[in-house]
């Protein structure tokens, strides 16, 4: 598929599993709007260095069953709006998992991936290949592939541009 | 080998002689579905005009449109969300309906749930059409595909079996069986599949009971939950279906990716603790926790049978002072009932505040929780922040320990009341 690698540091791990996206912003700020506001609140309970840390193409990895719950939309708008590219989990909640590909995040399904990698190793996950590669250790991991639909939209940049390139249907 | 009614019911959709699990489709939904609500329809609406260039759906028969939240209305910003949707609907001939209940009940009532049929709506419990063999799925944002294409793109989803032996035990729940399955399979047991519920314990629940189950599928990570129906759930729906569809069934030899069986004469009452809906425990060790408030309500409770087991835990007794008692039955059809057969007058009489039909309880945008304040509540959810908040905490539970613990203001074990 055409889609981008992609490659940058493992900024963060959620080790739990069933993990509420909605923490990383906290449940409170959950309606702000502001990208800049949000940006400054995300992670801060995870670590309060996160924003000054984390670069343009990084990416974060969770647990088994990532976004379980009620998964809102700003806290992954605010890791964007930090330069977080992706998630790589170990398994995803649907209704996540819909949520961000629709806005054209891509997500990554790696069963194995929270024992491959340590916070800030470089990785790269190789979409024509089906591999996450462990740049820093030298190790790589297959992972699962994606329905050709959900990478249709991820490469169009999300449900929009997706629809419009076949409003056809 | 088989094929499950899942498989039937979207290869019927697709246009296609058979699908398998696994296979990436067009299908034509039967019907459409949504509420309005900031951030979902009045950017649907805006989008299919102002993105693709189409003032109006094709076949507008296959859509329909509820007011159910922000029901009564608080603020004139509200009122003029519903007004876009009331015009919206009036240029596009979709019908609305509107104060009507919560639209997934009020789906059911008005021939949504077609056996046979494929539904897809934004919202995940739109699975409890399912009850009916109705295929309903949440498809969040992507909905917007069934606004402006025929067909939305689907992989065929995997079926788990949850099969239901023996009958639930007094002051045990369709709500209990529910949040058992998560407990013994898991909240991932049925990542992107479908739970396909059967076996001969599910003669003994009610139609309102399978709906309680098949409404929270989400939480076990399912895209939706389907029964094949009885000749009791195709009583109901048969008459009032919106669309001559056979009915479909699982065959014997369908495929599924796992089988688990249920003895419902094992359960007992649960409770699901915050701030997830996997934290499920046995009720009985949360007995005596202080609680504020209780709701008995939402798309998954506040059917007749829940109401009426709180009115017979509270009969003659009296709702604890201070205690905040919500009962808001789910659609109009039911409230109507529940005052016909006494009672809305007995829970009046016990000290409960009874509305008309809304979602708004639910997620807090009324009887909203300050600071440290206990719900226990029958709303669908229980993370932090749900009914007001993020200080404040929903403790998930059966109708009927709703009622018991609104008597005691105390998480309380029904059994004792009846």
């Amino acid at each position: 598929m055409g889609l981008q690698n992609l490659k940058g540091r493992v900024a963060f791990i959620f080790e739990e599993d069933d993990f509420d996206v909605d923490q990383i912003v906290g449940v409170k700020n959950i309606k702000i709007q502001d990208l800049d506001e949000l940006a400054g609140l995300a992670m801060k309970s995870y670590d309060p260095d996160f924003a000054s840390q984390v670069r343009k193409g990084d990416v974060i990895v969770g647990g088994w069953n990532f976004g379980y719950g009620h998964p809102h939309y700003p806290p992954m708008k605010a890791l964007r709006h930090l330069g977080v590219a992706g998630v790589i989990a170990e398994s995803f909640s649907p209704g996540y998992w819909r949520g961000e590909i629709s806005m054209g995040f891509p997500q990554c399904s790696c069963p194995g991936i929270r024992a491959a990698v340590n916070r800030w190793d470089e990785i790269e996950v190789d979409w024509q290949a089906g591999v996450v590669r462990n740049l820093t250790q030298g190790t790589e991991i297959a992972f699962e592939p994606m329905a050709q639909s959900d990478a249709l939209m991820l490469e169009a940049g999300g449900l929009l541009p997706y629809l419009k390139m076949n409003p056809a249907g | 080998m088989g094929h499950t009614i899942t498989e039937k019911i979207l290869a019927r959709a697709a246009g296609l002689p058979s699908v398998r699990a696994g296979d990436e489709i067009m299908a034509k939904p039967d019907f459409v579905l949504a509420y309005d609500f900031p951030g979902y329809t009045d950017v649907y609406f805006k989008q299919m005009k102002e993105e693709f260039g189409i003032d109006k759906v094709a076949e507008p028969e296959r859509y329909g449109i509820f007011i159910d939240h922000m029901v009564p209305v608080a603020t004139p910003k509200e009122e003029e969300l519903h007004e876009g949707t009331r015009k919206w609907c009036a240029e596009n001939g979709v019908e609305l309906f509107e104060r009507r209940g919560i639209g997934h009940q009020v789906a059911a009532e008005v021939g949504f749930a077609t056996p046979g049929a494929f539904v897809v709506h934004f919202d995940g419990h739109i699975s409890q059409l399912g009850t009916y063999g109705t295929l309903g799925i949440g498809m969040r944002r992507n909905v917007l595909e069934a606004f402006v294409r025929e067909k939305v793109s689907i992989k065929v989803p995997e079926t788990v079996r949850v099969n239901l032996t023996g009958t639930l035990r007094p002051g045990v729940m369709a709500r209990d069986v529910f949040h058992h399955i998560v407990r013994v399979l898991g909240p991932a047991s049925c990542r992107f599949q479908v739970m396909e519920l059967g076996g001969d314990g599910l003669e003994g629940l009610t139609t309102e009971g399978i709906q309680s189950i098949t409404c929270l599928a989400m939480f076990t990570g399912a895209l939706t939950a389907i029964v094949n129906p009885d000749q009791k759930r195709l009583d109901y729906a048969l008459p009032r279906a919106r669309k001559k569809l056979e009915p479909v069934y699982s065959d014997p030899d369908a495929n599924y990716a796992a089988v688990h069986e249920i003895d419902l004469s094992e359960l007992e009452p649960i409770v699901v603790v915050p701030p997830t809906p996997a934290n499920t425990r046995n009720l009985s060790d949360y007995a005596g926790l202080e609680v504020q408030t209780g709701y008995l309500g939402s798309c998954a409770s506040g059917r007749l049978e829940d109401i009426e087991i709180a009115a017979k835990i509270l009969e003659g007794r009296r709702v604890k002072t201070g205690f905040s008692l919500h009962v808001i039955p789910t659609s109009q059809e039911i409230m109507a009932e529940a005052a016909r057969r006494g009672y809305i007058s007995t829970l009046v009489e016990a000290g409960a505040f009874v509305s008309s039909p809304s979602c708004d309880y639910c997620f807090g945008r009324i009887a909203t929780m300050t600071e440290n304040q206990r719900a226990v509540s029958t709303g669908t959810l229980n993370v932090k922040g749900r009914m007001g908040s993020p200080d404040s905490e929903i403790y998930l539970c059966n109708a009927a320990a709703v009622a018991a613990s609104a008597i005691e203001g105390r998480i309380t074990d029904p059994r004792k009341y009846l």
